[in-house]
């Protein structure tokens, strides 16, 4: 009897907490409510907190804009997490999962009045749009910065997964290094994990071990990576969250930062206004959509001023990344002379550049 | 195959098989009174995350690892009280260990998601560095690395030259008897319990504090699982686990090593080598394993009516 009493005060106590917030939420009366869907958590230096963030920032900008955030959404869960931020009022939802993708889909075509945007993927939708940042093109800036800082000429590159995306990443960051420095080697290591980081720092080990002396990372969270190479002396190149620079107070080189608050603000705004509409959007430096982190203080002034003299070039739309003639590890011409590797192309490469160390597949 | 190659591989292999065997050894103890502990990915990870924010709160990463040992111990007095009070399935209550440690470990190392350590200090192995081909990252270990080994010798003093030893062996091959002896076969369950917990604690510890220097969720990748099968690879000997934990830090290694430094061996199949491993293991070592491993392993002792 006592087991049932307890049970009947709790039910009665949630029934009560949920009239309390449901009346304080009605108070309010939000200008807009975001979905956030995090595979990871929101603080984790890399990815997720780029996402956080951001949905931060529209929550400054815009007065009344109210935040549902979830973290370490599982993509079997990425529905029906959907469904009960809808639930809860949510017209704007981001589901910043790269597989969260065909969930947001069906969850899109079942309530098209509530705006997705998915960041990464391929699918467009009246209601749903996709957009990235071109790391593609901008971890170029990178490499150049990483072939000037290098003394044993040998750059150490860590990804968790051998996917299109993150070799166009890699190429990238090679081809800067290599056009200031041609003795330049990039080693690159995949991991195949989003997580364990043990074996990340046991990566970044083994790069230390083999005479690497800038090491830059694709991985959900750097902070093992960082620690590991700032602990051994070497220098560290950031990617994805501005934020990791504080694990490198001596080696911190520079970074690449996805830095989406200006665009979902943006957006947001026209959600609110009605004038929201779809689309397949990707954008680098000049739209914002990255941002070159503030150097370290081992960094000379004249790599600092060459980097910013060639991010202005980049946001001019007077350098591009991928000018042929490009040959493969092979020496085979990828990209012919004369041609540009699109924009539309950027997850489709599994070569990697004459001069890398590793393989793609 | 280049000589900065090998070294590379010799060196990470001391490093990353230095966790496994503490974590090894606590489960060695365990087994010969008796118990197969299959939640020990469940402590090492408790042990990871109690052991990263008692770094972060102290400020000393020896206390987080001192906390780690500590919280490694009681925790695994749950699995204790479960197999040794309540008679419970082994099997089972090491399932739920670990699915509780996962959890507990998730709610103990949310407020320490994205905070950096300096962690463990790093010494080379003196005079080394003169030897050709050694650069400054190898052969650089933390204190809990060069101690492994001797922790391994102790605990085999321990089981093979010790009382308490002794009656622990007792314990694993027959309750019974060791009861009829005038043991407390309780107690000394409990105390191989204890044990574990701590050795395993530690050894998760280990990963967040000196390894990654940072926690993650699910970071220990089911290394307490490895340990497990390590046991029956060293037979349940101290020093033979030494060498199973250096096989098994190795393997993971070595995919590592010949990746930066440009093998041109597909990484998806360097990446398959500690699995293959284990298979292997498992055909060479199958059938053999009953004549060594503790008579009384995985039984539930009821006492003496």
């Amino acid at each position: 009897m006592r087991l049932r009493a307890a049970v009947l005060v709790a039910m009665l106590g949630a029934v009560a907490l949920l009239a309390v917030a449901g009346g304080a939420i009605a108070a309010q009366q939000p200008s807009l409510v975001i979905g956030l869907l995090l595979p990871g958590p929101k603080n984790d230096a890399g990815y997720n907190q780029s996402f956080y963030d951001a949905v931060q920032e529209v929550k400054a900008n815009i007065p009344g804009v109210q935040l549902i955030v979830a973290e370490y959404v599982a993509d079997a869960e990425a529905e029906s997490t959907m469904e009960t931020m809808i639930q809860q009022g949510a017209k704007m939802i981001l589901p910043c999962g790269f597989n969260f993708q065909y969930p947001a889909l069906a969850v899109a075509e079942k309530h098209s009045d509530v705006v997705f945007m998915h960041p990464g993927g391929w699918e467009v939708r009246g209601n749903f749009s996709n957009y990235y940042a071109t790391t593609q093109l901008d971890m170029y800036l990178m490499g150049v910065a990483a072939g000037m800082m290098t003394k044993t000429n040998k750059l150490g590159f860590i990804v968790g997964m051998p996917q299109g995306y993150m070799l166009g990443d890699c190429n990238a960051f090679h081809l800067g290094a290599r056009a200031v420095n041609p003795k330049v080697e990039t080693h690159l290591v995949f991991t195949f994990s989003w997580g364990d980081t043990t074996k990340e720092a046991a990566a970044a080990q083994a790069l230390l071990d083999q005479g690497c002396d800038v090491i830059t990372q694709h991985l959900d969270s750097p902070i093992a990576v960082i620690q590991t190479v700032e602990a051994a002396g070497a220098y560290t190149i950031g990617f994805m969250s501005l934020d990791s620079q504080k694990y490198a107070p001596k080696g911190w080189i520079t970074g690449l930062g996805l830095t989406w608050g200006a665009y979902l603000t943006q957006s947001a705004q026209a959600v609110i206004d009605g004038t929201w509409h779809t689309g397949f959007v990707r954008q680098g430096l000049a739209g914002g959509f990255t941002q070159i982190a503030p150097f370290g203080s081992a960094v000379p002034d004249r790599v600092k001023q060459f980097i910013l003299a060639l991010a202005t070039g980049y946001k001019a739309g007077l350098i591009d990344t991928f000018i042929g003639p490009v040959k493969d590890q092979a020496g085979v011409v990828r990209i012919a002379a004369g041609e540009v590797w699109g924009n539309d192309k950027m997850g489709d490469f599994d070569w990697l550049v004459e001069g890398i160390v590793g393989t793609p597949q | 195959m280049t000589w900065s190659l090998v070294l590379g591989i010799v060196s990470g292999t001391i490093m990353y098989g230095a966790p496994l065997l503490y974590a090894t050894l606590g489960e060695v103890v365990g087994q010969r009174a008796g118990m197969v502990n299959l939640g020990l990915e469940g402590i090492l990870l408790v042990g990871a995350s109690v052991g990263l924010a008692a770094s972060v709160v102290t400020g000393s990463p020896w206390a987080g690892i001192a906390a780690a040992g500590i919280a490694g111990c009681l925790f695994n007095l749950v699995y204790a009280f479960l197999v040794v009070s309540r008679k419970a399935n082994q099997l089972a209550s090491g399932l739920a260990l670990m699915f509780l440690g996962t959890g507990l470990s998730a709610m103990i190392g949310k407020a320490y998601i994205g905070r950096g350590i300096t962690g463990l200090a790093r010494y080379q192995v003196p005079g080394i560095s003169s030897l050709p081909g050694i650069t400054r990252t190898m052969f650089s270990y933390d204190l809990l690395v060069y101690l492994a080994a001797p922790v391994a010798v102790v605990v085999w003093w321990l089981i093979f030259r010790t009382r308490w030893g002794l009656g622990l062996r007792a314990v694993g091959e027959s309750p019974s008897a060791a009861f009829a002896a005038g043991r407390r076969v309780s107690w000394a369950e409990y105390q191989a319990a204890m044990f574990c917990g701590l050795m395993s604690g530690i050894a998760g510890a280990h990963l967040s504090v000196a390894l990654a220097r940072t926690w993650t969720e699910g970071m220990t990748g089911g290394r307490g699982f490895i340990a497990v099968a390590l046991v029956i690879f060293s037979k349940w000997h101290p020093l033979r686990a030494i060498v199973g934990a250096l096989v098994f830090g190795g393997a993971v290694t070595v995919g590592l090593q010949l990746q930066a430094s440009g093998s041109t061996i597909s990484p998806f199949v360097l990446n398959m080598i500690p699995y293959v491993l284990t298979l292997g293991i498992l055909l060479i070592w199958g059938g053999a394993r009953r004549l060594v491993a503790p008579a009384a392993l995985g039984r539930v002792y009821f006492g003496e009516e």
